[in-house]
């Protein structure tokens, strides 16, 4: 509002320049005006100025003591001039005018009078002895001068004509020893202020110089007095610019309210010199004190619980807006009497009570100003009090504006901090808590409260606040009571005084506590919906300012905001935590994410099949955990489903069967990816081994059956004669490889009878030694010894065992054929047997290419064969070990093997004894 | 006359094509493994090798690769005697540089005319139509499966 301080102080300024202006033109005026007057004199000395007959002709002016007389009186004239005009204070020019006058003219009694009528003189001088003029009837010549406007001048009071008219005059005049008298009025631009006039005790006519020189010195007092008066009333006006200027000054400097009003309360008291002063404003139905400049403190306690109905008149001031000017507050019935009791106390007796009246409050406030002693208010008093009250007025707007501002940017501030700390509140409970007790403070109440809609009741949900707290959990109607009303109007409910608002009950189970002012606001939930009311209480009376209402409306919004946060956060936790467990105990990795790549998820199938703990996982790239994108390169495998995938895993290579899911935020970007995968490196592996057996079987297969179709086609040949060693070298091995092939079928049909589970053992008691023996002596006939060499090596004993005989045949052979298979160089073939407790023991040992430790525990199964076989294409099924360990365990025994890879294996069997 | 280096691990057949290659008039040179036939292959230079895949030891594609990669036997053509039916693996015998692959079992009396048929072929300089044929005729194969 500085504008309006500048615009006041132009106006200011713009005034003085023109009272300023107005003096100088007087001045100059006064300085003219009394010279022409002086000519006119000096060229018509003839021309009468009064009534005929009033007035002595013309003098002997052809004689040069006249002429030195006239320069005289001129010279008298010019110095009264000098005198009269040199003095400002009125009292003193007058004294001075009719002290010179009389000495000049040689009279007894010189008086003047100010103004049209007056019961005596305003300045009077009179010669020893002669008495004073007391009585308005000694003033009928002056009287009948002002009312004719002219000169009159009477030679004798007791022949005089003029005094017929007025009955007594004569007797009175004569009664104070007026024998003639001269009045001349006083007049200044045609305005009469007053009468010169003069007084002789002998009768004597009056001279045309003697009346032109008293004209004239009436001429100069009136130019003079007026001046005098225009100075003075200038001075006056500039005195009261001065205190406003000061006032404005001090109250544009600070501009917050409680600054202002303390301001206030100085600068009246200085302006109008009180003893002490302070300012109240209405506060609900009453008035408080807000600010004080010297406040005795019993009459600043007085005030302070609001003003005392004692001085209830001063409320009605403020009310109607009207100065209240109590000379006498002991004596003035319009204060009760401990009003007045405790002016005498605190020790002032007048009051000065002026109206502050504010545009944006309904009510006034009131600068009362208190004067030590009685005093009676003059205009110009009243005049600066209602000046001081414009003042007061303007500021308390500035201030209030300023307020407003200030007021709504503190709110909004706060506001801001409590939206943020309702942002991040995430659990509903605690978002209400946090809302009770940040509106109070918010708003400088005392207490709040939550009230939530539950099936057409507001239950008080939470609050804060004496008396509130113990309501929590109260229901009441959706309609009753002020929160009642709120909710159903959907509209803020402000009451700055309950006391003095006649609709409030017992509605409120807060307010019954004793609060005086309440603030309530609709609460919105989801969707427009109504949810509640959110409310505030205040202990004393109070302005509920409409940035206020504003600010608890915007917290009830930031409140419905984080409410519905806070349950959306609830909802999609509880999802979160379902979703977790899901991943958690599902059997497929799942991985995801984020826009740069950074994994954000790693379930615990992820862990173990990737064997990347989670810990280790989060916030890295695939490529850095993984040493691999999982990404598919090109768009059409990414949504055409499974991928294939392979990881290392520790050294082990693990396929991965992966799909893929792009996630986008909702503008369409990719916001993240999800993998989902299975290890199928089990399935892989069995695949594999499934399609090395089909290869394995399809040899072992087709190479018996080459020799026998060959040999069968070449037999048939006519173009060749064969000699009959010939033909049963090719017919032995069309035996040889026939056998041969039925090993093999019979292999299968064990694994089939295996798999199927209806293995026949028929056990029986046989000599293992003899088996052995045996089954030595047919392979070296065999001739498939292919540069091997067999050491036997069996006890002298034989070696019973509980057995099937055929079975016992087909483990041995399948591990010297493993034997010879895989010594491809040759060497020695150790098979023994031994008696070992209660078992018995058969090995096959060779010098052959030994089986890597990794190989040993898998040789056994079926369709394996070691990877170091299969690569050196070697041939066999897959099935020997397998099957060897199959028969072995359905004849109650055990299989094992010990090897050194490069220097040969020893495959063992053992079997139960057979009983003795 | 024909020179014929049989490698086979399995004794009856490279009795098999001894004795119905000599009687079409070639001679027949055997080795029972990988090393012994590369080394009969360098140094009795024959006309054409027929390659058994699956021996133990060295297996018949390092047999052919060790083959390929020598000067001195870069030139013999190779037949590879193949109880493995899978397309990859005729496939992979025509990659590593076969002109041609038997499966077994075979007719042992075609087996002659094939080596007889081949060689002319290869006298009139058709080695890379010989291959590009094998390889189409693999493929139609496959895709008749």
């Amino acid at each position: 509002m500085p504008l309006l301080v500048i615009a006041a102080g132009y106006v200011a300024l713009a005034a003085w320049a023109w009272l300023s202006l107005g003096i100088l033109v007087g001045l100059a005026v006064a300085f003219f005006v009394p010279v022409v007057t002086s000519r006119r004199r000096a060229e018509a000395p003839q021309t009468p100025a009064a009534p005929d007959g009033a007035r002595a002709s013309s003098s002997d002016d052809s004689s040069s003591a006249a002429l030195a007389e006239a320069l005289e009186r001129e010279r008298f004239i010019a110095r009264i001039s000098a005198r009269v005009r040199s003095e400002l204070a009125v009292d003193e020019l007058l004294r001075v005018a009719i002290e010179e006058t009389a000495k000049e003219l040689r009279v007894q009694r010189c008086f003047i009078r100010l103004g049209a009528r007056g019961e005596s003189p305003t300045a009077q001088w009179q010669a020893e002895g002669v008495e004073a003029i007391h009585d308005r009837d000694q003033l009928a010549v002056s009287n009948l001068a002002v009312k004719k406007r002219q000169t009159v001048a009477v030679g004798d009071v007791e022949t005089a004509p003029e005094l017929e008219q007025s009955i007594g005059a004569r007797e009175k005049l004569l009664a104070i020893g007026t024998r003639a008298a001269l009045a001349v009025p006083i007049v200044v631009f045609d305005e009469l202020i007053g009468v010169l006039a003069l007084h002789r005790t002998t009768p004597q006519r009056w001279t045309d110089d003697e009346i032109a020189l008293t004209e004239a010195v009436a001429n100069e007092i009136g130019l003079s007095v007026r001046v005098a008066q225009l100075l003075r009333e200038n001075e006056l006006r500039l005195l009261q610019q001065t205190t406003l200027f000061r006032i404005a000054a001090v109250l544009g400097e600070s501009l917050s309210l409680t600054d202002t009003l303390d301001t206030l309360a100085r600068a009246a008291a200085e302006a109008l010199k009180g003893a002490f002063a302070a300012v109240l404003t209405p506060r609900g139905a009453t008035m408080e004190l807000a600010a004080g400049a010297g406040l005795p403190p019993k009459l600043a306690e007085a005030l302070q619980d609001g003003l005392p109905e004692s001085a209830d008149c001063l409320r009605a001031a403020a009310d109607d807006r009207h100065v209240l000017a109590s000379p006498d507050v002991t004596r003035d019935d319009r204060f009760e009497q401990s009003w007045q009791a405790l002016a005498q106390e605190v020790g002032y007796a007048a009051l000065l009570a002026i109206p502050a009246a504010s545009p944006r409050a309904e009510r006034s406030a009131l600068v009362v100003v208190f004067f030590a002693g009685e005093r009676e208010f003059t205009d110009e008093d009243l005049e600066l009090a209602r000046q001081l009250g414009d003042a007061a007025t303007a500021a308390l707007e500035r201030s209030e504006l300023f307020e407003a501002e200030r007021t709504a940017r503190a709110l909004s501030q706060q506001l801001a901090r409590t939206g943020g700390a309702l942002a991040t509140e995430l659990d509903p409970a605690a978002v209400l808590e946090e809302v009770v007790q940040q509106a109070p403070a918010l708003l400088g109440a005392d207490a709040c409260a939550v009230r939530i809609l539950e099936e057409d009741e507001l239950v008080i949900s939470a609050a804060s606040g004496k008396g509130a707290e113990e309501a929590i959990g109260t229901r009441a109607a959706a309609t009753a009571g002020l929160s009642g009303d709120v909710f159903q109007s959907r509209s803020p409910l402000a009451l700055d005084d309950l006391a003095a608002e006649a609709r409030v009950g017992g509605t409120d189970e807060i307010l019954s506590a004793g609060y005086a002012a309440y603030l309530g606001v609709p609460l919105s939930g989801p969707k427009g919906t109504l949810a509640g009311v959110l409310s505030v209480y205040a202990w004393r009376p109070r302005d509920w300012r409409p940035e206020e209402i504003e600010a608890l409306l915007a917290l009830a919004g930031n409140t419905s905001a984080a409410l519905a946060n806070a349950e959306l956060y609830s909802s999609v936790s509880l999802e979160k935590e379902r979703s977790v467990a899901i991943l958690a105990n599902i059997a497929d990795g799942i991985v995801a994410v984020d826009r740069d790549g950074c994994v954000v998820l790693w379930n615990a199938a992820a862990e173990e099949i990737t064997g990347v703990p989670q810990t280790e996982a989060i916030g890295h790239t695939t490529m850095q955990v993984l040493q691999r994108e999982l990404e598919s390169p090109d768009e059409e495998t990414r949504t055409s489903g499974q991928r294939l995938v392979s990881l290392s895993r520790g050294g082990d290579e693990v396929w991965l069967s992966l799909s893929e899911a792009v996630m986008r935020d909702p503008l369409g970007a990719v916001a993240g990816r999800i993998f989902a995968f299975r290890d199928i490196s089990a399935d892989r592996m069995v695949e594999h081994v499934k399609s090395d057996f089909v290869a394995a079987v399809s040899h072992e297969l087709r190479t018996p059956l080459t020799s026998i179709y060959g040999f069968a086609e070449t037999l048939l040949r006519q173009d060749v004669p064969f000699g009959d060693e010939e033909r049963r070298i090719f017919l032995g091995y069309i035996a040889s490889e026939s056998e041969r092939l039925t090993e093999i079928v019979d292999q299968l049909l064990n694994i089939a009878r295996l798999d199927a589970g209806d293995l026949q053992v028929e056990r029986g008691r046989i000599d293992l030694g003899s088996v052995v023996s045996e089954l030595v002596a047919s392979v070296e006939e065999s001739g498939a010894m292919n540069g091997h060499r067999f050491e036997v090596d069996l006890p002298e004993e034989p070696l019973a065992a509980e057995a099937d005989p055929d079975k016992v045949r087909q483990v041995f052979n399948i591990l010297v054929e493993n034997a010879l298979r895989y010594s491809p160089d040759g060497g020695t073939v150790t098979v023994g047997a031994r008696r070992n407790a209660d078992r018995v023991e058969v090995r096959v040992v060779d010098e052959g290419i030994g089986i890597p430790s990794a190989e040993r525990d898998r040789i056994f199964r079926k369709f394996y064969r070691a990877e170091s076989a299969a690569r050196d294409g070697a041939a066999g099924t897959g099935l020997g070990l397998f099957i060897a360990k199959e028969l072995v365990l359905a004849m109650g025994g055990r299989i094992w093997v010990d090897s050194t890879e490069g220097e040969g294996s020893s495959f063992s069997f053992e079997l139960p004894a057979a009983r003795e | 006359m024909t020179k014929v280096l049989v490698i086979d691990d399995e004794a009856p057949i490279r009795l098999l094509c001894r004795v119905n290659l000599e009687a079409e008039g070639m001679a027949v040179i055997e080795a029972a493994d990988g090393p012994s036939g590369v080394e009969k292959a360098r140094d009795e230079g024959p006309d054409v090798i027929l390659l058994d895949v699956m021996m133990p030891g060295l297996d018949g594609w390092r047999v052919a690769e060790q083959l390929l990669e020598d000067e001195r036997t870069i030139g013999i053509p190779i037949i590879f005697l193949t109880a493995r039916a899978e397309f990859r693996d005729r496939a992979r015998g025509l990659d590593i540089g076969g002109v041609d692959y038997v499966t077994k079992p075979f007719n042992p009396l075609e087996l002659a005319p094939l080596v007889q048929s081949l060689l002319d072929r290869l006298d009139r300089g058709e080695r890379d139509d010989l291959r590009a044929e094998k390889l189409s005729e693999l493929r139609t194969l496959m895709e008749s499966e």
